[in-house]
């Protein structure tokens, strides 16, 4: 029987996708994928990328919905084709970025019976997405992809997994188009859409009594969307209220604009945590109080009333108590705020929280990240600093990988605009930055893309320049290499005597002739003289570059929080020593 | 210098921590018992007991019951976490509602040795009303039922009787908010 209705799996995959707009997938092949390969050579609105490593597909996916706002699309092979995934699935849980996965599966009637290249996809990464699905029967195909990416992109963002047995590939049954499912509420999560007038009036009632109030703002804000961002700008001049960001946060408000305090948290700026400390009034948009940004919780913020802004539930009260909060995405609440501001002409031309700024600009003064440059060895925070000033005229994105290097381009370069910054942070997963940037490229293929790496780093996911050689990605590889691990070396020295075990990275390659053999281009700067021409000949060259930049092996990412202390303890430089009972308490934490 | 750890950990979190039986309705689909035992594991929360079965066919959806021990701030956190699950239509504290009724079933086997033991054994069960299900000459069955505390009585009794062997199964606490 021949129906002209019925379509394979491996169709009915494909024109849910098209459905869903989706016009890049990046992917590698493999037994149990073959049906959808078949289906993607005979079509031309999908763009396949072919990674060489599924840990590069799934972070270029990262990559591309963070610098997109779409949902990112991935398709591996069963068995080590998806547990090569389940570190950045784990990543797009931690910092919330809608991806959707695609997985093949050994047929049916093998599940259960260690099949070739057969694994328990859907238990092993159940714990490390959003929600997941073993498809058995093709006619439940159409509905399960596009509740899929609802889910994906709804309330707060997250990966979703959909595993497709090879005989389900080659079934064949109805398309069921995106218009005609109707979702179940309870499944897709959305967040509320009514506005609670109440925490919008609690909210500029305390913000008038407030002498001391403070933005604090995270990723959540980025997930709403860029109104969220306009939104929060107009709400922050009206208001005159400093405002800090997490690392997340980062580019939803301008960097620049004297409002802003930073960075805040381990690495942060000292007048932002010595704000959060000091408040009086905390105003919490789409952040979530992590570890990393509250240091030790029994002394974080003790004198503020706090409010707290987040879509996701379980987000609140979960680290800290607060006094008011909301679960209505954070564009409808802004807005809202910014209305019934303007509709009652509230004016607070009167409230300048002079004081508040006087203080604040008392340890501006202390200048947290100044640093000297010599005039031979590069520092780390200059070379970023050197960056910034070449390529802030242009379309830029950057992304990282993880280390000190991650936390210097946190704190030397400032971004404008929502997601122009990719970054991982929940997670901290190294080897993230460089197939990240091939994502961010793909999606906006006319913009300067950038991975500010350590060495170390990058040599965890290496192999995707061959990605973006073959693609012609021409983005650029910023190492900033100290022939360390210099994270693991900095709390070495802190915290272990400064014995750095294993944290020397040995052996390392050229990493120009290394950008050579991949037919990409090398770049060195090796002093201070060197730095601005090698940076401005990356930028000018349209193919991938590698630039090594050899910067002072022994440099410490400063300010810091140590583990376990508080906002006020904050080491500003290696001549702080850190209070030994904090010390011994810090190091049993991470 | 107070010396509360950043990371609260479950010994502290179970100094405080009270019985909570939690009721959750949820679509009856692959993977949803792994997902909230999962949920309970990963993050370290507790399971005294656990009964899941569907309580709508036409609809699709069962009723899960888990009995928890967690201080208030925690069990709060585990509900946010449940209503997360794609598959959750709703979880509920039943010691939130202003009336919830609990009951727990229980089926006990006890062998005895002599007239004494089971005279003991008898009046126990009278006491606790609870329904011989089989008896032969050395071996009695009861099924008794109740809220977990009358179940625990009714054991702590039998305890009391030297000499005999108990074997049971509890299907842990069910319950209902009105
Ligand atoms: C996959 C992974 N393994 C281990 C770590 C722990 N870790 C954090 S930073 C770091 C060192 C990174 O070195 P490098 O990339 O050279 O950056 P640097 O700190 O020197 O700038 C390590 C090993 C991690 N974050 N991710
Ligand atoms: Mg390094």
């Amino acid at each position: 029987m021949n129906n002209e209705n019925e379509f394979t799996g491996a169709d009915i995959l494909l024109k849910a996708l098209k459905d869903q707009e989706v016009d890049t997938i990046f992917g590698y092949p493999g037994g149990a994928v073959l049906p959808i390969y078949d289906a993607i050579f005979g079509q031309n609105f999908l763009k396949h990328v072919l990674v060489r490593q599924e840990a590069g597909a799934v972070h270029a996916a990262e990559g591309y919905a963070r610098s997109s706002g779409k949902v990112g699309v991935l398709l591996v092979t069963s068995g080590p084709g998806v547990t090569n995934v389940v570190t950045g699935l784990t990543d797009a849980l931690m910092d919330s970025i809608p991806i959707v996965c695609i997985s093949g599966q050994v047929p049916s009637h093998l599940i259960g019976t260690d099949a070739f290249q057969e694994c328990d996809t859907t238990g092993i990464t159940r714990p490390c997405t959003k929600h997941n699905y073993l498809v058995k029967d093709v006619s439940k195909l159409s509905e399960t992809i596009h509740e899929a990416f609802k889910i994906a992109s709804s309330g707060r963002p997250g990966p979703v997994l959909i595993d497709i047995p090879k005989d389900v590939q080659f079934a064949k049954s109805k398309y069921i188009s995106k218009k005609d499912i109707s979702f179940r509420e309870h499944r897709i999560k959305a967040g509320s859409k009514n506005v609670d007038k109440n925490f919008v009036k609690e909210l500029l009632s305390h913000i008038k009594k407030s002498e001391r109030p403070i933005f604090y703002v995270g990723g959540g804000c980025l997930n709403s969307g860029h109104q969220a961002s306009q939104e929060l700008i107009k709400l922050v001049n009206k208001t005159n209220i400093p405002i800090t960001t997490t690392l997340h946060g980062l580019g939803c408000f301008p960097g620049e604009d004297k409002s802003s305090l930073g960075m805040l948290g381990m690495h942060g700026n000292y007048e932002a945590n010595l704000a959060m400390n000091k408040c009086d009034l905390m105003i919490n948009v789409g952040a979530r109080f992590d570890d990393r940004v509250t240091g030790r919780l029994d002394a974080f913020s003790p004198d503020s009333i706090k409010f707290h802004i987040d879509i996701d539930q379980s987000s609140i009260n979960k680290n800290v108590k607060v006094n008011f909060h909301t679960n209505t995405d954070i564009t409808l609440t802004l807005k809202e705020i910014n209305s019934f501001i303007d509709s009652n002409n509230i004016d607070f031309g009167d409230k300048d929280y002079s004081n508040w700024w006087g203080q604040i600009n008392e340890w501006r003064k202390k200048e947290c990240l100044h640093y000297e440059q010599g005039d031979e060895v590069i520092k780390p925070q200059h070379a970023i600093s050197r960056l910034y000033e070449l390529t802030k005229q242009k379309d830029t994105f950057v992304t990282t990988e993880v280390g000190q290097h991650q936390m210097w381009a946190a704190q030397y370069y400032k971004f404008s605009k929502p997601n122009r910054w990719i970054t991982s942070g929940g997670l901290g997963t190294m080897g993230f930055g460089m197939p990240a940037a091939v994502g961010a490229q793909m999606a906006n293929p006319d913009s300067l893309v950038i991975d500010i790496a350590g060495e170390a780093s990058f040599l965890m996911n290496i192999q995707e320049i061959a990605t973006a050689v073959q693609y012609k990605l021409p983005i650029k590889i910023f190492i900033l290499n100290n022939e360390y691990m210099g994270m693991v070396r900095q709390w070495q020295e802190l915290l272990h005597g400064s014995r750095y075990s294993e944290s020397y990275v040995d052996a390392l390659p050229d990493f120009k002739k290394l950008a050579e053999s991949f037919n990409a281009v090398g770049v060195r700067a090796k002093n201070i003289a060197e730095l601005d021409d090698t940076i401005n000949e990356m930028i000018s060259i349209d193919r991938p570059v590698i630039a090594d930049i050899w910067v002072d092996k022994k440099e410490n990412c400063f300010p810091m929080i140590p583990s376990g202390a508080a906002h006020h303890e904050m080491l500003l430089s290696k001549y702080d020593k850190e209070n030994p009972e904090n010390q011994e308490k810090g190091k049993v934490l991470v | 210098m107070s010396s509360t750890s950043v990371y609260p950990t479950p010994i502290n979190a179970f100094k405080q921590s009270k019985r909570s039986v939690l009721s959750v309705i949820v679509d009856n689909e692959p993977g949803i018992l792994a997902r909230i035992v999962g949920l309970f594991s990963g993050r370290g929360y507790n399971i005294e007991a656990l009964n899941v079965t569907v309580v709508d066919v036409k609809k699709n959806l069962s009723r899960i019951t888990i009995e928890t021990l967690g201080e208030e701030k925690v069990i709060s956190q585990i509900i946010a976490q449940l209503e997360k699950l794609v598959p959750v239509h709703s979880a509920t504290n039943l010691a939130n509602l202003s009336e919830s009724y609990e009951a727990e079933i229980c089926l006990v086997k006890i062998e005895f040795e002599n007239e004494e033991q089971d005279q003991k054994i008898l009046n126990f069960a009278d006491i606790y009303r609870s329904r011989t299900v089989q008896k032969r000459q050395n071996i009695v069955v009861y099924e008794i039922s109740g809220t977990s505390e009358r179940i625990n009585k009714f054991l702590d009794d039998l305890d009391t009787i030297g000499g005999i062997k108990v074997e049971l199964v509890r299907s842990g606490p069910i319950g209902l908010g009105i």
